[in-house]
């Protein structure tokens, strides 16, 4: 652990404020946190936590910086990101691995969510020559029309534990090519892996003279993040997280005419059809549900089956669980490790019981672990009679409810009567039915896929969900556009004055 | 740990002071911890948002349920 830590610049007591190389900010009255390994409850390491005073310390360089930043021309920003991927190529284990010591996923997941943050900056690093606005037609004579994407300023990312590192870089790779300065709230339960990226960040605004332009602040929600949301200093704020807190997002940055990108709950289900491929769902269905322990975005909740094919799916679903090997998750061959808090156990456990309650009948895990540690839970499939109350409410742990269809259209209407809409998948061999997934009426989520799973996103689409999940689009694609103004520009290049639509005013 | 929550305790503290809290709030119908982060606002106003009859009522018991821990 030693080992990582200093690799990655972590001491013992870190600030937890920052705004570029040399410009770490501590405030007397911080508050310490510390973080925990959630495998084996030993601390880790602290951070000294940012209060009004530093946020507002590190805001005022965030703004300042914009500035400058802003009038770089798109493509030399991209040389600074596409420096940032190449520190993080450098430092892709140790990070990897500190994801994998701090929040607990596997350590294939740790260092594959530093891949997705390499990714990123170069799609980045493309994108800062493509920022293209179009040109119109003006119906006046001797007039030009066309549209150009300006920088936005400083904007607020508040990202969740599940992904420590990944969704700051969506949102920071992009955000920076396109001119705008970020300051960044990472989960108070992840402060460490932010601590290192933004090392990794001074060290390459330092190779490159810049400062403010990637910047911290690790405080309570109810201290930074309030004063995130309501700073109308920051003209977007990108807020991954639940759906009752990006509610609260929503309603302080709209009070004051900003914008946000909301990425927030999903209850992701793959539909598995009676001429389904059941060896690929099957795969797909233990990686999506037990995957990062049930604790992604994109986590697969359900599984909507035929009938005809429910007992034999339902089997080879329950062996494949009694297959996966839960520990240590620094450790080779572990596919499973904790989750996060002891709350979660606790919230999962009490979901449980509501489960039972309301006719679920669990048919595979269900129980702590305490042997592992007071964080390991059974992965838990549970039948349900019907899709109650309980299967409508996303619980971040591994639970997979079981839900059978008697044809495709009753499988559309229960794939879509949950509240969220992130991700979903069929299995299907049947192209009609594949694509009648995909139509208009069906699947009403932001991600759709077929013969593949829920999760497990490339960074090249754009990524979010519909109605509960907030309609935000982070990543790839053209998510840029959130991260910029529009403006409309007409150039008279004639001697004339004609009006649009043909009006004539005291000629 | 002696249970001293209050309607004005914050959920984040609560989660990470008292997370056998989570699990007792839960089965009332409140869930503190969402998308596995707590919620940034004080127990009180939670149980506002999820118009709980009696709060102080509710904290009671909470207090009760923690101590018997």
């Amino acid at each position: 652990m030693k080992e990582i830590l200093e690799k990655l610049q972590i001491k013992e007591v870190n600030r937890g404020a920052c705004a570029g190389p040399d410009d770490w900010y501590e405030d007397p009255e911080a508050e310490e946190v510390v973080s925990h390994n959630p495998a084996t409850g030993e601390p880790i390491a602290k951070v000294l936590q940012a209060t009004e005073k530093t946020y507002d310390q590190v805001l005022r360089t965030t703004v300042e910086s914009f500035k400058s930043w802003r009038m770089m021309p798109a493509p030399k920003r991209g040389l600074v990101v596409m420096d940032l991927g190449q520190a993080l190529r450098e430092l892709k284990e140790p990070l990897g691995d500190l994801v994998t010591l701090e929040m607990g996923k596997i350590k294939a997941e740790g260092h594959g969510e530093v891949q997705e943050m390499i990714d990123i900056c170069d799609f980045a690093v493309g994108l800062s020559r493509q920022l293209y606005g179009l040109t119109m037609h003006s119906e006046r004579p001797g007039h030009r029309m066309y549209e150009q994407w300006h920088p936005l300023g400083a904007i607020g990312v508040i990202t969740a534990f599940n992904f420590p590192v990944a969704v700051w870089s969506w949102n920071a790779a992009i955000a920076a090519v396109c001119g705008d300065t970020v300051v960044w709230k990472p989960s108070s339960d992840t402060p460490l892996t932010a601590v290192a990226v933004q090392h990794i960040a001074n060290r390459v605004m330092a190779d490159h003279g810049l400062r403010g332009i990637f910047n911290i602040t690790i405080g309570r929600g109810a201290v930074v993040g309030e004063r995130m949301i309501n700073d109308s200093n920051l003209p977007l704020v990108s807020f991954t997280g639940s759906t009752q807190m990006g509610r609260r997002v929503s309603e302080a940055v709209a009070r004051r005419f900003g914008r946000t990108i909301l990425e927030l709950g999903g209850n992701n289900a793959i539909i598995v059809t009676e001429d389904a491929d059941l060896d690929m769902a099957v795969r797909t269905i233990l990686f999506g549900a037990v995957g990062t322990a049930g604790q992604r975005c994109t986590t697969t909740r359900r599984i909507i089956m035929h009938t005809s094919i429910a007992t034999e799916l339902t089997d080879r679903i329950v062996k494949a669980y009694k297959q996966v090997t839960i520990g240590n998750p620094l450790e080779e061959g572990v596919l499973m490790g904790p989750l996060v808090t002891k709350g979660a156990v606790e919230d999962m456990m009490a979901a449980l019981e509501k489960v039972e309650e309301q006719g679920g009948e669990i048919i595979c895990g269900g129980a702590r672990l305490p042997d592992y540690g007071d964080q390991f839970v059974e992965p838990t499939i549970v039948k349900m009679p019907a899709q109650t109350e309980i299967v409508h409410i996303e619980t971040f742990a591994p639970i997979l409810y079981l839900l059978e269809y008697e044809d495709i259209d009753e499988a559309i209407r229960l794939h879509n009567e949950v509240p969220q809409g992130l991700s979903s998948a069929i299995f299907t061999t049947n192209l009609l039915t594949a694509e009648k997934f995909l139509s208009h009426e069906g699947s009403d989520c932001g991600i759709a896929n077929v013969n593949i799973g829920t999760s497990g996103a490339e960074i090249g689409g754009a990524f979010g969900g519909e109605k509960e999940t907030g309609g935000g689009r982070e990543s790839g694609s053209d998510a840029w556009k959130a991260y910029m103004r529009r403006q409309t520009n007409t150039i008279n290049w004639s001697r004339e004055l004609p009006l649009a639509q043909g009006i004539k005013f005291g000629d | 740990m002696s249970a001293q929550i209050t309607l004005d305790t914050q959920i984040e503290d609560l989660v990470k002071n008292y997370p056998e809290a989570v699990g007792f709030l839960t089965r009332h119908g409140i869930r503190c911890i969402r998308c596995g982060e707590p919620l940034w606002c004080s127990l009180g106003e939670l149980l506002d948002q999820d118009g709980v009859d009696d709060p102080h009522q509710l904290v009671t018991e909470l207090n009760d349920f923690l101590k018997r821990k």
